[in-house]
């Protein structure tokens, strides 16, 4: 899901800056759009992305037009624009941009917020503050050398007197807008790098923040819905006498699939006056499903035949060196094979959203990852153009890669449809838990070699999941080569390698949960990479070590000594070598994934079943980081989704349909499993900033795992390792 | 049959099916949004809101369980946000996606009523069942513990 770093290349030469001048009585200014990017665009593109908006009296909104779920970004990169614009951050008020081409790529995923949009808006707050420094100029007729920008005020050096930014925005406005604003150097930095508070924590404590499922509008109606349990499947008979005649049910609405990627599986929906009314009603319905040609998915089988195809030798994607030489001249040869289960992203608000569909207008607030796929996918469900359809993004309550799928506004769509009235639809726990886009169960096989100096010498590399690609394509059965850059664009040494892809047919939607493929690469390449090591007998620290410094290739230079920066840091905060009881470990991992880099060192305690994590290191390299605060709640966050999924959850099919329907059966982790302490440090600052909200999920997994091998002599090969 | 609760401190009579959960009543009738839908079966605790000053899920709270008694949610805990953990949570910025958060203010704030001075594995066990999807129980446990010390002092 990551744009390609020649995306991001031409993004960046292409940007510029305009103003559009005066607006509702204030300076607006913005980044223009990445051509490259969006491909489509017409000449509308030239509108600015990013606003910047100050009003006469001075009061300043920025607009943030990627997606707020919890990650922070609605304030990181404003605060970034307050910054470059020296504006006062409290006198900055953040707003949530619609969907709208103007701000930019606006689909929150694969942790390129900051990536994509640091330079740009910081460019827009420049921008500002250089037409700002302008306008004092003109006023006191003196060069713009003369002035100089500082909270919320342009000074003049000659005799120290200062215009107030809302006094200088009208002249501002006609001026014209710089193409290269000077950006400011780090030390100049007011606000990035600082732990600035988020704009909106007090309104979430007092119940204030208004999520999808919060909207609320006149006249509007609630409705609840059951999907067709089975993909492919179909509702054969609805008998709806008994919900219809419910006091305060408005309507039972039949909804077939939407053929689309993001469409609705299927199912039925109850409007009615109220979401509990609707429940009620929706449990009167007798329906009838046809299963169809995914009746039999069981993910017990399945997971068993992923294993027979990666035990076996399997479709070669890349290859290099010679993996046989190797394996024969090996002083040590180990094997081992890992899986994974489906995961669902269960966000603590469920899919959720209002839309009014009207007879010239579609206007919907959703919790979303990505207004601009409703705006298509609705467009083409309603037969209306994109543009047509207005979406205001709503904070979501959670969403870790579920929303970006649009599925649960297009069934609210056809639901305002049918009544004629705005329509909130909010999805059951059960639903939502039934009816995903999950992550991929996987298996991986990996056989490698180790010389007699201790040396990693081959591996050998075979993984079947259900590719996230069968989303778009059905015809796609098995991991493409592209799939695999994880593991054959490793940064590790080594010189003969055979990446090759089993066989996994789709039964199932599958999407991206945060990490996405990292998770299962992450976990099987550090257990095994652990596992060699004991076999090897080198202190797995040291293994680790020499396997990254083993590479030359001087195009992954900085990879390896940035994997190498967060490894030894990690080593360092936890003292890595020291004693430890006999039931205790430690385990460690490493891990680059959307363009960062993770070590952690899990310290664990095993006591019969019950496992205790007493504490998690983590060192990160994410380059520069923006908010520390918030960067190092990514990674609570991260290493805590990272353990739930390690332990307990896995998402179970039978009969083509999910087994599990709530919390007491998809156990994601409590505050008591959470460990006593996360320590969290950031290294390789110097970097330009790249991806967070995904990067600390993959180590997890296999530092706990590794920790209690070490703890116990056991190896955890399959997660969950409790399942439910 | 009417219903009569007194809604942080404000009278609501109502003649909604007794069987309606307080939850919707509050979401849905009164639009108090501050209480959140998650789970529907109260394991979860995003629903959490005092019935006469104790902690219960109000997905599985009928309408006429209520009757005649107070209830407190979110929005009715302080009047300025200066209940001291609502100050506990944004001193430690708890709060990720937010969405749990008031469930969790709730059945901590009854907890430290229960319990002014708990251990850290108390205020686990208080909060075992409060789900939080971003990962936020590490500062959770802290804000509990500040806010508690905060009271203390107070």
């Amino acid at each position: 899901m990551s744009a390609s770093r020649k995306d991001m290349n031409t993004f960046s030469r292409r940007e510029f800056l305009k103003a559009s001048g005066l607006s509702a009585g204030g300076l607006i200014i913005g980044v223009s759009l990445p051509l490259g990017v969006l491909g489509s665009m017409d000449s509308a593109g030239f509108e600015p992305n990013a606003f910047v908006h100050i009003d006469k009296n001075g009061d300043t909104t920025i607009y943030c037009g990627r997606c707020e779920m919890g990650q922070g970004i609605s304030t990181a990169l404003p605060a970034a624009v307050a910054d470059e614009l020296e504006a006062d951050w409290s006198r900055v008020k953040v707003l949530q941009g619609d969907a709208d081409k103007k701000y930019g790529p606006q689909a929150t995923g694969g942790s390129r917020s900051i990536n994509l949009m640091f330079e740009p808006m910081r460019k827009a707050g420049a921008a500002g503050k250089e037409m700002l420094i302008a306008a004092a100029a003109q006023t006191w007729k003196i060069p713009a050398e003369k002035c100089y920008a500082k909270s919320h005020a342009v000074f003049n050096r000659l005799d120290d007197r200062s215009l107030q930014y809302g006094e200088l925005v009208i002249v501002a406005s006609g001026l014209p807008v710089p193409e290269e604003p000077v950006l400011k150097t780090r030390d100049q930095f007011r606000y990035i790098g600082k732990p600035l508070q988020r704009h909106d924590q007090r309104d979430m404590v007092v119940g204030e923040r208004i999520y999808g499922a919060d909207k609320k509008l006149p006249g509007m109606k609630y409705a609840a819905i059951r999907h067709v349990p089975v993909l492919g499947g179909s509702v054969k008979s609805v008998d709806k006498t008994a919900a219809l005649a419910m006091k305060g049910v408005v309507d039972v609405v039949e909804i077939p699939r939407f053929d689309k990627p993001f469409g609705s599986i299927g199912g039925v929906a109850v409007v009615a006056d109220n979401t509990w009314i609707a429940e009620q009603a929706l449990a009167k319905l007798k329906i009838e499903f046809e299963a169809g040609k995914n009746g039999s998915y069981d993910t017990v089988e399945y997971k068993k035949q992923l294993v027979r195809n990666v035990e076996a030798p399997a479709k070669s994607e890349f290859e290099k060196g010679s993996l046989d030489q190797a394996f024969e001249d090996a002083a040590v040869k180990h094997k081992a094979t890992y899986t994974g289960g489906h995961l669902s992203h269960s966000p603590m608000e469920p899919m959720a959203s209002l839309v009014w569909v009207q007879k010239d207008k579609c206007e919907i607030w959703a919790s979303t990852q990505d207004p601009v796929s409703i705006q298509t996918t609705i467009g083409a469900y309603l037969d209306r153009k994109p543009e047509d359809i207005t979406v205001h993004v709503m904070m979501a309550g959670g969403a870790f890669g579920r929303k970006f799928k649009c599925d649960y506004v297009q069934e609210a769509a056809a639901c305002s449809k049918a009544v004629g009235a705005p329509v909130q639809m909010t999805w059951s726990r059960e639903e939502d838990m039934r009816t995903g886009f999950y992550h991929s169960c996987s298996a991986q096989h990996i056989e490698a070699s180790v010389d007699k100096q201790g040396k990693l010498t081959g591996w050998l590399h075979r993984a079947a999941f259900p590719p996230i690609a069968s989303l778009f394509n059905p015809a796609v059965v098995q991991p493409s080569a592209d799939d695999l850059d994880a593991v054959s664009k490793h940064p590790y040494g080594i010189e003969n390698m055979r990446v090759e892809s089993g066989m996994a047919p789709v039964h199932t939607r599958i999407g991206w949960y945060r990490s996405v493929y990292a998770i299962f690469y992450g976990f099987a390449i550090n257990a095994f990479t652990d596992e060699l090591a004991h076999k090897a007998g080198v202190d797995s620290l040291q293994f680790f070590r020499d396997i990254y410094a083993n590479n030359k290739n001087p195009d992954q230079a900085e990879q390896v000594k940035r994997s190498l920066g967060v490894l030894n840091k990690a080593a360092e905060m936890a003292e890595w070598g020291k004693k430890l009881p006999a039931n205790q470990g430690m385990g460690i991992a490493v891990h680059h994934s959307f363009e960062s880099y993770v070590s952690m060192i899990a310290h664990v305690e095993v006591d019969g079943d019950e496992i205790t994590v007493h504490k998690v290191d983590c060192a990160v390299d994410c380059g520069l980081v923006l908010n520390p605060d918030i960067a190092t709640a990514q990674m609570e966050g991260a290493i805590i989704m990272g353990l739930g999924l390690a332990m307990n959850t896995e998402i179970r099919f039978k009969n083509g349909s999910v087994v599990n329907s709530n919390f007491h059966d998809y156990p994601v982790l409590s505050i008591g499993e959470t460990p006593v302490e996360i320590n969290v440090s950031f290294v390789g600052q110097d970097y330009r900033p790249t991806g967070l909200g995904e990067p600390g999920v993959p180590t997890t997994a296999p530092a706990l795992a590794n920790a209690l091998f070490a703890a116990t002599g056991k190896r955890y090969r399959s997660l969950p390792i409790k399942p439910a | 049959m009417s219903f009569s609760i007194t809604i942080n401190g404000q009278l609501h009579k109502t003649d909604v099916d007794g069987d309606m959960p307080l939850l919707w009543f509050l979401r849905d009738t009164l639009e108090l949004t501050g209480t959140k839908y998650s789970c529907g079966m109260g394991i979860c605790g995003s629903c959490t809101i005092h019935l006469d000053g104790e902690a219960v899920r109000s997905c599985i709270t009928t309408v006429s369980e209520a009757d005649g008694r107070k209830v407190t949610t979110i929005e009715g805990l302080s009047k300025d946000g200066s209940h001291p953990l609502q100050i506990a949570w944004l001193k430690n910025n708890v709060s990720q996606c937010g969405y749990c958060q008031p469930g969790q203010i709730m059945t901590a704030a009854e907890f430290l009523v229960q319990n002014p001075e708990p251990t850290t594995e108390e205020i686990n066990d208080a909060l075992q069942d409060n789900i939080c999807r971003c990962g936020t129980y590490i500062r959770i446990r802290n804000a509990v513990a500040d806010a508690a010390e905060q009271m203390k002092e107070a």
